[in-house]
C-alpha cells in the first residue's frame, strides 16, 4: 500500500493507492490545525511509503545555463545556483533541459521552487517524525512530460492543460522536458464557459511565452493536450477551435484516466487522479524533497534490494539447481535402464553357461588355475635334455673327462653377459634385445680336463677344449656363454708357465664351459 | 550517503538474509552438482558393466570352447594330486620308493616350509599357487641314476617338480672288485609346486 499526499491551496488529501486504484483516507485543512491532525493521521500510519505531490500556484521556473560537469563538481554548481536564485532551498530543484555547443561546452538548467516553501515544509517535517518514508516530493508540472506522453504528444512543443481541484492546470512541455507551468483558479462553470476559459487562458500563456522567448513567435503551431471533465468533450471541442498559433487536442478526462492506467479513483476527483497515479507508476528522477527526507525511503529502497537481489541469486541457483536435478533423475533413468540391460545379458550368460560341461570349480578359476600353471611349467626345466645332448657331444671326444656339473634355471639371466665389455656396439644391442634375452634360461656348466695330453703341450689342449665348445654349439638351441681354457690366451688374463724345469708334472689341465638354453 | 548504527543495523538483516540466501542457493548448486556428477559416474560405470556383460556374452561360443579344453588340463592336475593341499607323507612314501626302486646307495632330502608363488596381476583371489623346495643329495653309482630319480619323481605324483638346479661331482671313491660303491654325487633343489583353488568342488 502506498500513499499520496496532495497538496492544494485550500486542503491537503491523503489518497491510499494499491494496484492502480486510488481511495481517498483523510483530508486536512492547510493551516496549522490540518498539520496537527495529519501528525494524529500519522501516529496510525509509521513508517508507511508516502508520496508528496504540489499542485500550488506560485511554483517559479527560471533558466540557467552552467558549464557542463559531472558528479560532485556539477552538484555543488546546481547547489550553488539554487541558493542564490532561492531564499530556502529545502523544496528546489534543477531540471536539465540540455547541453549547449558553443566555445563551451554548457548544460541548460530549469531551476524550480515553490514560492512559499514554508507552507509544506511543516509536513514533511511531520512526514519524518513519524518514520514515515517520502519517495519524493513532486509537483503536478514535474509529472505533465509523462502525462503529455500518455495522451500522445508527438514530441515537440506541446501545452498540457487539465482541470485539477486546485484549477486549471497549464503546463508547457518541449521535446519532452518542462519548461513552464502556471495554475489558474477555476470556478465551477458550464461546459461551454470552461471551454472558453480554457482557450482565453491557454492563448495568455502562449503570448506569455512569446513574450519570455520561450515559445517562438514564428512556426508550426503548439500542440494543446486538453483534458476535458467528464462528459465535456463535445462542448470543449466546439470551442477550442485551432489556429495558425494553436492546434487542440481535446481528450476526455475517462479516456485520459484509462490511458494513464487509472483503475478506479474516487468519483469527484479532476484531472489530479491521473498525476497522483503517474507519480507512483512513473515517478520522475528530478524531484523537490532532499536526501535528507527521503532518507528512510532510501534505506527502505536497500533493504528491499538486498531481500530482492538475495531472493534473486537464490531463485537463479535454484533454477540452475533444479536443471541440473532434471540432469540427475535422467542419468539415474538411463542407470536403471543400463543396469537391467546388464542384468538380462548377465542372465543370458549364467543361462547358457550352466548348459557348459560340469567344472568342479568357476570358470574364472579353472582358467586362471590353467593359465597360470602353463606359465609355470613353460618357466621350468629339467636337466635331463642337457645332460643327453652333453653326453651325445662327449661321445666324440674321448679325451674330454668331466669332473663336475652344474645345472641350474636362471630366471633373470641375461644372454650374452660374458661378451666384452670394451663393446658398445654389442652392449647397445644387447640392451635393445634386452626383454627378448630376459626369458628365463637353462644354465649347464661343465667342469673337466683334457686327459693323456703332456701339459706343456699348451697348443693341442686349447685346440681340444675350442673343439668341444664348437661342438657343443652344433645345436642353435644352445649357446656357449663362458669357455674358460686351461690357458688363459686373453689379453685381459695372465698367462703363467714352468718350462726351466724340463719336467712335465703329468697334471692335466682343467677347463670350464657355460651353455645356455632359453626356456621360452 | 553514510549510514548510522542505527541505519546499519536495520541494514544488517536484510544483507544477512541475502547472504543467507546466496549461501543457500550456492549450497544448492554444489549439492546437485555433486550429485550430477556421482550420477554420471555411475553411467560411466554402469556403461562399462554393460559392455563387459555383452562382450562375454559375444565371446560365450569361444568360452565354451576353452572351458572344455581348459577343464581337460584341470581334471588332469588334480587326477595327479598337483590341485589341493600339499601331501608330505605321499612325498616322503614316494622318496622311498624311488630309493628302492633305483637302488640308490644314498639318498637324503629336506623339504622346506610352503611359500606363495608370485603370480599374474588379475588372477582371481581364491586361486593360489604354492611352493616348498626340496634340497636332495644323491649318492650314484652312474649319471643315468639321476636321470631316473627325477623321471620316478615326476610319475609320482602329488605336485608338480620344478627342478632349479643339480649339481654333480664326482665323489672320489674308486670302482672296487667286490662291490659298487658311488662315483658320483648330485645334488638338486626342487620345487614342490602345488595349486589351491579354494572354490573347487570336493
Amino acid at each position: 500500500m502506498k500513499r499520496l499526499l496532495y497538496f492544494t491551496a485550500d486542503d491537503h488529501c491523503v489518497y491510499a493507492w494499491s494496484r492502480g486504484r486510488l481511495t481517498l483516507e483523510a483530508k486536512f485543512p492547510g493551516d496549522d490545525l490540518g498539520v496537527t491532525a495529519f501528525r494524529e493521521y500519522l501516529t496510525g500510519h509509521r513508517g508507511a511509503l508516502f508520496y508528496a505531490v504540489a499542485d500550488l500556484a506560485g511554483e517559479d521556473f527560471h533558466e540557467e545555463l552552467i558549464p557542463y560537469l559531472r558528479g560532485a563538481d556539477r552538484e555543488l554548481v546546481v547547489q550553488r545556483r539554487l541558493a542564490q536564485r532561492y531564499r530556502d532551498t529545502r523544496l528546489a530543484a534543477a531540471l536539465t533541459l540540455g547541453h549547449v555547443s558553443g566555445e563551451r561546452r554548457n548544460e541548460r538548467l530549469l531551476l524550480t521552487s515553490f514560492t512559499n516553501t514554508q507552507r509544506l515544509t511543516p509536513w514533511l517535517d511531520a512526514l519524518a517524525e513519524s518514520e514515515a518514508r517520502l519517495a519524493g516530493m513532486f509537483s503536478v508540472p514535474l509529472l505533465a512530460p509523462v502525462l503529455a506522453a500518455r495522451l500522445g504528444a508527438r514530441g515537440g512543443r506541446c501545452f498540457v492543460v487539465t482541470a485539477n481541484a486546485a484549477g486549471l492546470r497549464q503546463c508547457y512541455v518541449d521535446q519532452g522536458r518542462l519548461r513552464f507551468a502556471r495554475l489558474e483558479r477555476m470556478a465551477d462553470m458550464a461546459p461551454e464557459a470552461s471551454a472558453a476559459f480554457v482557450r482565453s487562458e491557454t492563448g495568455r500563456l502562449a503570448q506569455y511565452l512569446s513574450t519570455l522567448r520561450v515559445l517562438p513567435r514564428e512556426g508550426p503551431p503548439v500542440q494543446v493536450i486538453v483534458v476535458a471533465p467528464p462528459g465535456q468533450r463535445a462542448a470543449f471541442e466546439r470551442t477550442l477551435v485551432s489556429d495558425t498559433r494553436l492546434s487542440f487536442l481535446t481528450v476526455d478526462q475517462s479516456e485520459a484516466v484509462r490511458r494513464a492506467g487509472v483503475k478506479a479513483a474516487p468519483p469527484a476527483m479532476g484531472a489530479e487522479q491521473i498525476y497522483l497515479h503517474l507519480a507512483v507508476r512513473r515517478p520522475p528522477r528530478e524531484q523537490f524533497a532532499r536526501r535528507e527526507d527521503r532518507r528512510s525511503f532510501v534505506l527502505w529502497q536497500l533493504r528491499r534490494g538486498a531481500l530482492a537481489a538475495g531472493a534473486l541469486g537464490f531463485a537463479g541457483c535454484a533454477l540452475y539447481a533444479g536443471a541440473s536435478w532434471l540432469d540427475v533423475v535422467d542419468t539415474r533413468a538411463e542407470v536403471a535402464d543400463l543396469q537391467a540391460e546388464t542384468r538380462t545379458t548377465q542372465q543370458d550368460y549364467q543361462r547358457i553357461t550352466s548348459a557348459f560341461p560340469v567344472t568342479q570349480t568357476t570358470t574364472d578359476n579353472l582358467r586362471a588355475t590353467v593359465i597360470e600353471f602353463g606359465k609355470i611349467a613353460r618357466q621350468t626345466a629339467s636337466p635331463e635334455r642337457s645332460l643327453v645332448y652333453l653326453s651325445k657331444v662327449l661321445a666324440d671326444f674321448p679325451l674330454i673327462e668331466i669332473d663336475s656339473l652344474q645345472w641350474r634355471v636362471d630366471a633373470k639371466a641375461e644372454r650374452g653377459a660374458r661378451a666384452p665389455a670394451s663393446a658398445p656396439a654389442a652392449a647397445a644391442a644387447s640392451t635393445a634385445a634386452g626383454d627378448a634375452s630376459r626369458a628365463p634360461l637353462e644354465v649347464l656348466e661343465i667342469s673337466g680336463r683334457v686327459g693323456t695330453m703332456r701339459g706343456s703341450d699348451y697348443r693341442a689342449i686349447t685346440a681340444e677344449v675350442q673343439r668341444f665348445a664348437s661342438a657343443l654349439r652344433a645345436d642353435p638351441a644352445y649357446e656357449v656363454q663362458r669357455t674358460q681354457l686351461p690357458f688363459d690366451v686373453t689379453s685381459e688374463g695372465t698367462l703363467s708357465g714352468d718350462i726351466g724345469a724340463g719336467t712335465d708334472t703329468g697334471e692335466a689341465q682343467r677347463f670350464t664351459i657355460v651353455l645356455a638354453r632359453s626356456l621360452r | 550517503m553514510t549510514f548510522s548504527a542505527r541505519e546499519l543495523r536495520l541494514l544488517a538483516l536484510p544483507v544477512l538474509a541475502c547472504i543467507a540466501l546466496l549461501a543457500a542457493g550456492s549450497a544448492l548448486i554444489i549439492w546437485t552438482t555433486g550429485k550430477r556428477v556421482a550420477e554420471e559416474r555411475a553411467l560411466a560405470a554402469a556403461r562399462e558393466e554393460r559392455s563387459q556383460a555383452r562382450e562375454r556374452l559375444m565371446r560365450i561360443a569361444e568360452e565354451e570352447r576353452e572351458v572344455k579344453e581348459k577343464l581337460e588340463i584341470y581334471r588332469r592336475l588334480k587326477d595327479i594330486g598337483i590341485l589341493g593341499e600339499e601331501q608330505r607323507l605321499e612325498w616322503a612314501d614316494a622318496m622311498a620308493r624311488i630309493r628302492t626302486q633305483l637302488e640308490l646307495p644314498d639318498l637324503r632330502y629336506r623339504v622346506e616350509r610352503q611359500a606363495p608363488l608370485k603370480t599374474v596381476p588379475g588372477k582371481p583371489a581364491n586361486v593360489e599357487f604354492y611352493a616348498s623346495t626340496m634340497h636332495v643329495v644323491l649318492a650314484l653309482l652312474h649319471e643315468g641314476d639321476l636321470l631316473r630319480f627325477l623321471e620316478d619323481l615326476r610319475a609320482s605324483g602329488n605336485a608338480y617338480y620344478a627342478v632349479r638346479s643339480c649339481s654333480v661331482t664326482r665323489s672320489g671313491q674308486a670302482v672296487t672288485i667286490t662291490g659298487l660303491s658311488p662315483r658320483l654325487r648330485a645334488e638338486c633343489d626342487i620345487d614342490l609346486i602345488t595349486i589351491l583353488d579354494r572354490a573347487a568342488k570336493a
